[in-house]
């Protein structure tokens, strides 16, 4: 490998520039993977915070059946903007931006991505987009849902068209991430890393760039449509003036459909990695995992339709989507029984981490399995917009995404931080957070099965007791968030020192002090198998010095 | 090879016989379970919790139970694993420091049964839903139409229209027990949906699209029409209208008494009035009723600034802070007129059209003659 030789010659891989000093250059416009990781990261959870406060109006709208906490304007106003800023504002930025940036070039024993100023670039057009979309509310924000179905989204105000803008530039920012960590992953593992070599995590965001890549262009087709129907009456959609309502619903979910695995495959590497750690044994089924990743990721392109089986697709059009949807079963299956055999025969740690990643299988699994209803064409006639769609997705992002967000999080706090997290407050986390979310979800599948439609302000009576329930359930998964804001925040001050690995991981990232030098690694290692074997020796060459006082050799690799 | 300095070395693998301590007891455990919950969805039909009131309804039910047997059996299992695995191989406080797991790494055997046999369910959920979709969605298509009705959605109610009835039908969907019928679903604005939770069936009814269902009846009843797919502010009580199935000495009488109301009215769709509207005999009154039947969810009684969706209107035609309307046009009868007719696109969004709102020209006079009256 003509890369590796010039590696080990110590030619271009050991050229650093210093580090740049002064406030603005380190920590506000930084080029520095980890740094901008953690920007995306305290970003992400601005939003997540916002994004929830939306939560609790509607579920405080919704504690009473004829509503009453908000108009019914508002409201829709409100889960518009809350779903809007949870999928691009939140966990898309959070799984790529904020972990994809912080661990992964880590894990490849690289010095930064391969385009340090693309990345910062991405990163900045990220805050100014929430700002745009938090902003519409000021001019009337979108009602129709994080979907914005036209002819409903043409007759939005002012702020729908401003949600287009704001959408398209946090698109724009998500698609350059793509590109940058296909290159980085492609084109920058340390010498002897080959692909087969790499940690889970890498794989999950190998398999997830090119959909952000790809998917993302067709969202931003679709949006720049939407707002020239808006502002200039150009006719895409409007079934009055020749448009077709149901091209918006292709292109949408053309993108929107591989964004759920955008939303979720960086989760599944992450568990990938926390499992075999915590349980002290090999991940079970490497390959497989890898492997099984990049099918979802490929198959996730062929099933967009299938959120469409009501729309007046043609009837024989339902057949292939419905057929293709279960085929993603498989791979979703084989996943879930080698996480759980990575249990099996282990020395199980239960930390915070530990137990977010066993409560992911779980909670993702649930998730998974309503989803076949969800797919398939007889029941979906049934089931299709109405409180059962709620609840799957909420499973899915929510005991799916933001728990793997949550393990993620307690699992790579000491390498960002140097200090551990407190445990009996994760913990409480955890428990507390649960048992809120499966009170406030489960109920949403009969609720859904027995007629409740979704995105309604008012609802019949005889659903009020449950609806009740979810409330008081959220709120209590809102306390359960509110501990962990507070962990971070007391662990930041008066966490214990972690020291490079509390986790004893195995992993390059773990091998390196913890917070990381500026240029990561002294010297760029060389890797001689895969991260998972415990009882064998750690397959790395180069690391002598990592711990050690001795000089980094920026200075000669400097100019 | 290197070790790095500061890790330990000395490292002790466990061992575990056989598939590990009560494994196989708590298998067969879950395994009870598994099937207790199969024989559960065996038995009780859904209509227990839902009734249903056409013959496919009872298909799409059996495909239900067939997910939940399947669904929750193979749930059960994944957290009874997880949980006892969780237990069984648990660090403990005796073990030895730097005490490993079992340091397997895959099982070629295992991992091909877990291919194989989610390759297989996924084959057999695929025939159980394709025989399901099959009739109801293609083989229907050359069964005979039976009775054919339409419906039409508006922001936010339904109106049907029969073959023999003049114009449309409002309030109640009637349809006689026991009938092959085809319902041919539209919208005249927004996209709204058509379902029935009782029939297990919806489809979208989508602007400048006709979407068709099809089924018999089977159960008399009054089961509630929902709308599932968001049409506005008044989307969550787009539910008040019901489908009534009933014998068919009942529905020919109910059928009779519409033919008899809609003797005279025009099978023509609703059009824009070319010309002015005559505003000269409006009457206040009844544009109040009006007011809160049509313009009410989007606009206040109250001052401009006080906005739902549009403005407030109260004094929309005698405010000197606003003399002109948000068309531009003076604020004068004849442009409000003018505005409920064409409708208006602005910096508020859409006002729908005299025909989106269903509003005659006798209608518009009555709303302008109630907005003139309010100082």
């Amino acid at each position: 490998m003509a890369v590796a030789a010039t590696h080990v010659g110590g030619g271009i891989a050991d050229h650093v520039h210093p580090e740049p000093q002064g406030f603005i250059r380190r920590y506000v416009f930084s080029i520095d993977h980890k740094i901008i990781g953690i920007q995306y990261l305290i970003t992400g959870f601005i939003f997540l915070v916002l994004a929830g406060l939306l939560a609790e109006v509607i579920r405080t709208q919704l504690m009473n059946a004829n509503g009453g906490f908000v108009s019914n304007n508002t409201y829709n106003e409100v889960y518009s903007i809350h779903g809007s800023a949870m999928v691009w504002l939140v966990v898309i930025p959070l799984m790529t931006g904020a972990f994809g940036n912080f661990v992964m070039p880590l894990q490849l024993g690289a010095r930064d991505v391969a385009f340090p100023w693309l990345n910062m670039i991405s990163f900045w057009m990220f805050p100014v987009a929430g700002l745009m979309l938090f902003s519409s509310f000021l001019m009337g924000a979108p009602v129709a849902g994080w979907t914005e179905y036209p002819p409903m989204s043409l007759q939005g105000e002012a702020g729908t068209s401003m949600w287009c803008a704001a959408i398209f530039l946090v698109g724009i920012s998500s698609t350059l991430t793509g590109m940058n960590f296909m290159v980085t992953i492609l084109k920058m593992r340390a010498p002897g890393m080959t692909l087969t070599r790499m940690p889970l995590f890498v794989w999950a965001q190998l398999a997830t760039a090119p959909l952000s890549m790809v998917a993302t262009t067709a969202l931003a087709g679709a949006l720049a449509a939407l707002f020239m129907e808006r502002q200039f009456g150009v006719p895409f959609f409007d079934p009055t003036k020749g448009g077709s309502p149901l091209l918006w619903q292709h292109m949408f979910w053309f993108y929107s459909h591989p964004a759920v695995y955008i939303m979720i495959l960086p989760a599944f590497g992450m568990i990938s990695e926390i499992l075999p750690t915590f349980a002290r044994k090999p991940i079970f089924g490497y390959k497989m995992i890898a492997f099984s990743s990049v099918t979802i990721a490929l198959a996730g392109f062929m099933v967009w339709a299938h959120h469409m089986f009501t729309s007046g697709l043609a009837p024989f059009m339902q057949l292939p989507f419905m057929l293709l949807t279960f085929v993603i079963a498989v791979p979703t299956g084989i996943k879930i029984f080698s996480w759980i055999t990575t249990l099996w025969g282990g020395k199980i740690h239960f930390t915070s981490a530990m137990l977010f990643a066993i409560g992911f299988v779980v909670l993702f699994a649930l998730g998974g399995i309503t989803g076949i209803f969800l797919a398939s064409v007889p029941t979906d006639l049934h089931l299709h917009g109405t409180y059962f769609v709620v609840a799957h997705f909420h499973y899915v992002l929510v005991g799916g995404s933001l728990m793997g967000i949550f393990a993620g999080f307690y699992y790579w706090f000491p390498k960002m931080s140097g200090r551990m997290m407190n445990e009996t407050l994760g913990k409480w986390h955890f428990w507390l957070f649960v048992a809120g979310f499966n009170g406030t979800f489960l109920p949403m599948h009969w609720l859904g099965f027995e007629g409740m439609p979704r995105r309604v302000a008012v609802y019949d009576p005889q659903f009020q007791f449950w609806n009740r329930v979810e409330s008081v359930s959220s709120y209590v998964m809102t306390f359960a968030i509110l501990l962990f804001f507070v962990n971070i925040l007391v662990s930041l001050r008066r966490g214990k020192k972690a020291g490079p690995n509390p986790w004893k991981a195995r992993t390059l990232e773990w091998q390196i002090p913890s917070p990381p030098h500026y240029y990561n690694f002294k010297h760029v290692p060389t890797v001689y198998g895969l991260p998972y074997d415990f009882s064998e020796p750690l397959p790395y060459r180069g690391l002598d010095d990592e711990l050690t006082d001795a000089p980094a050799p920026v200075p000669a690799g400097a100019h | 090879m290197m070790r790095l300095k500061g890790l330990p070395v000395v490292e002790k693998e466990s061992s575990v016989k056989g598939l590990g301590p009560g494994f196989w007891p708590f298998t067969g455990l879950l395994t009870l379970l598994a099937i207790a919950n199969i024989y559960f969805w065996a038995v009780t039909p859904l209509s227990r919790w839902m009734p249903t009131a056409v013959t496919v309804a009872t298909q799409i039910d059996e495909l239900f139970r067939v997910f939940l047997a399947v669904g929750i059996a193979l749930f059960i299992y994944i957290l009874g694993y997880a949980i006892f695995f969780s237990i069984v191989f648990r660090a403990r406080k005796d073990d030895p420091p730097d005490a490993l797991g079992v340091q397997i790494h895959d099982n070629h055997k295992l991992e091909l049964w877990w291919t194989v046999l989610p390759t297989i369910a996924v084959i057999l959920i695929s025939w159980a839903s394709v025989r399901v979709w099959f009739p109801i969605q293609i083989a229907s298509a050359s069964t005979p139409a039976g009775l054919v009705v339409e419906s039409i959605g508006h922001q936010w109610f339904y109106t049907f229209r029969y073959p023999g009835i003049n114009g449309e039908v409002t309030g109640n969907m009637h349809l006689p027990v026991g009938e092959p019928v085809t319902l041919n679903v539209s919208s005249e604005d927004v996209i709204h949906s058509f379902w029935v939770p009782a029939m297990r069936l919806k489809q979208d009814m989508v602007p400048g699209l006709i979407n068709v269902m099809r089924f018999t009846t089977d159960r008399v009843g009054r089961y509630r029409i929902i709308c599932t797919e968001f049409c506005g502010v008044e989307h969550g009580v787009m539910n008040k209208q019901y489908l009534v199935i009933e014998p068919k000495a009942q529905f020919a009488a109910w059928y009779h008494s519409w033919q008899v109301k809609n003797a005279t009215a025009s099978n023509a769709l609703p059009q824009i009035s070319s010309a002015p509207i005559d505003l000269s005999d409006g009457s206040a009154a009844a544009g109040q009723v009006l007011f809160s039947q049509k313009c009410s969810a989007c606009h206040a009684i109250a001052p401009f600034s006080k906005r739902i969706v549009g403005p407030g209107l109260k004094g929309v035609l005698h405010d000197p802070a606003h003399p002109n309307l948000l068309s531009g046009k003076p604020a004068t009868p004849a442009n409000v007129a003018d505005i409920l007719q064409h409708g208006l696109q602005g910096s508020y969004g859409q006002m729908p059209t005299q025909v989106q709102n269903a509003l005659t020209d006798k209608d518009i006079a009555n709303l302008v003659a109630y907005l003139n009256s309010l100082k």
